[in-house]
């Protein structure tokens, strides 16, 4: 078991923690208690996870003993009873890794992140690599296409002449030549390679099978955290600790909208908003 | 619409290809006279410079994010009257009506269409007029 050593140096220094310093506040206990199921299990961890229950308990005992033996601990600086605190919640943290087995899960989505912020970077990037593929394309297309229509536009014109009985024959017999180039060969030239900037358009979206592929393993990926360590949070937080959602103006795209009421989902419901306000 | 084709714009995102989207739509409606930055920080060293008529922002960027870029535009005497367009992926509604107090002239969300930019383009011109 790889965690076993850690445990030690752990011990060690939440040991020294709790020497140091008792808690201001009485420990949440149910934290330190493993779960019943545990209390005997048939395998090798029994030893150890023995061990460190009654280090827990014996260290809690204290801990509560301290509390009620020095009613001086409400005198001591803030900043150190919240670093006792942490040091005793990360305890307990640790503990309850161990013993529910989220050890192993956060491990390995540890493990897994350094991956994951590569192929974040990936995606980040083959999907600029596109827009910029994309833009180049439309840059190049636009004016093939403005120039079919003012080169079309003009020849209309002149023809327009000749349905007005305006041309002289010589010269509807250079209109006659310019229209025939121009439909034989610039036409065909600019919209050929205006389709060729379609290709290219279309062959730029060739990102989204690649980037699929890697958010999806990314999001399993999070569910696997999210998961670990929610149930971890819920284990160690007391209720009354759970904050709400930090309130911010930074908060980029809306993912998921639905069921929410805080937000908007489209351009009316801004127009909306700012006309019920008087902007 | 009696928009002058040569009003100068300068166009602030920190995302060069959303700054090129914008950039090639205000070419599509007539305005080519375009500048671009890519923090509100960097916005307002071109803003002093002078010249401009128009901002576009972006909300969420490094380090001056768009509605300080507002708040500072409208907090300075020289630049307090330029129209200042937001377009953002900020879609709470508190954005929203933060931005509108800090004084924006218009607020467009992301995604969004070339409609929706020539029309909140039109309506702000349309109040210009008017002031």
């Amino acid at each position: 078991m790889s965690a076993s050593n850690d445990s030690n140096d752990l011990e060690a220094l939440f040991d020294s923690i709790a020497a140091d310093y008792a808690p201001a506040v009485p420990e949440p206990v149910a934290v330190v208690a493993p779960p019943p199921a545990k209390a005997a299990p048939a395998n090798g961890d029994d030893d150890e996870l023995q061990a460190l229950f009654d280090s827990v308990s014996a260290e809690a005992q204290v801990a509560q003993a301290d509390v009620s033996g020095d009613p001086a601990g409400e005198a001591w600086p803030k900043q150190e009873a919240v670093f006792n605190r942490l040091g005793h919640m990360a305890r307990a943290l640790h503990d309850t890794l161990g013993q529910l087995g989220y050890d192993k899960v956060l491990e390995k989505s540890v493990a897994a992140l350094p991956d994951a912020k590569d192929r974040l970077a990936y995606v980040a990037n083959l999907t600029e690599q596109a827009a910029c593929r994309v833009l180049n394309a439309t840059d190049i297309a636009s004016p093939l296409v403005d120039q079919i229509e003012s080169g079309s536009r003009a020849l209309g014109e002149r023809w327009d002449k000749v349905f007005a009985n305006q041309m002289g024959p010589d010269e509807f017999k250079q209109l006659a030549a310019e229209t025939r180039s121009f439909l034989k060969e610039q036409l065909p030239q600019k919209t050929e390679a205006t389709h060729a900037q379609l290709t290219e358009i279309m062959m730029a979206q060739d990102f989204q099978d690649l980037t699929g592929q890697v958010i999806k393993k990314i999001v399993s990926l999070a569910q696997e955290l999210e998961t670990g360590l929610m149930g971890l949070l819920i284990e160690v937080v007391p209720e009354t600790k759970r904050t709400h959602e930090v309130d911010s103006l930074m908060n980029g795209p809306v993912v998921n909208a639905e069921g929410r009421t805080d937000v908007v989902v489209n351009q009316e419901q801004v127009d909306d908003l700012l006309d019920s306000l008087g902007f | 619409m009696a928009a002058d084709p040569k009003m100068r714009f300068l166009v602030v995102d920190d995302f060069s290809t959303m700054r090129r989207i914008v950039r090639n739509l205000l070419k599509e409606l007539g305005f080519t006279n375009v500048d671009e930055a890519e923090d509100g920080a960097i916005a307002l060293q071109k803003l002093q410079g002078g010249g401009f008529e128009f901002v576009v922002t972006d909300w969420n960027m490094p380090n001056m994010d768009g509605l300080t870029l507002l708040q500072t535009i409208r907090a300075t005497p020289n630049l307090k009257h330029l129209p200042v367009l937001m377009i953002t992926a900020e879609a709470k509604k508190e954005n929203i009506i933060a931005a509108a107090q800090a004084g924006a002239s218009g607020y467009i969300v992301k995604p969004f269409t070339a409609g929706t930019l020539s029309e909140k383009l039109n309506k702000i011109f349309e109040k210009m007029g008017q002031g």
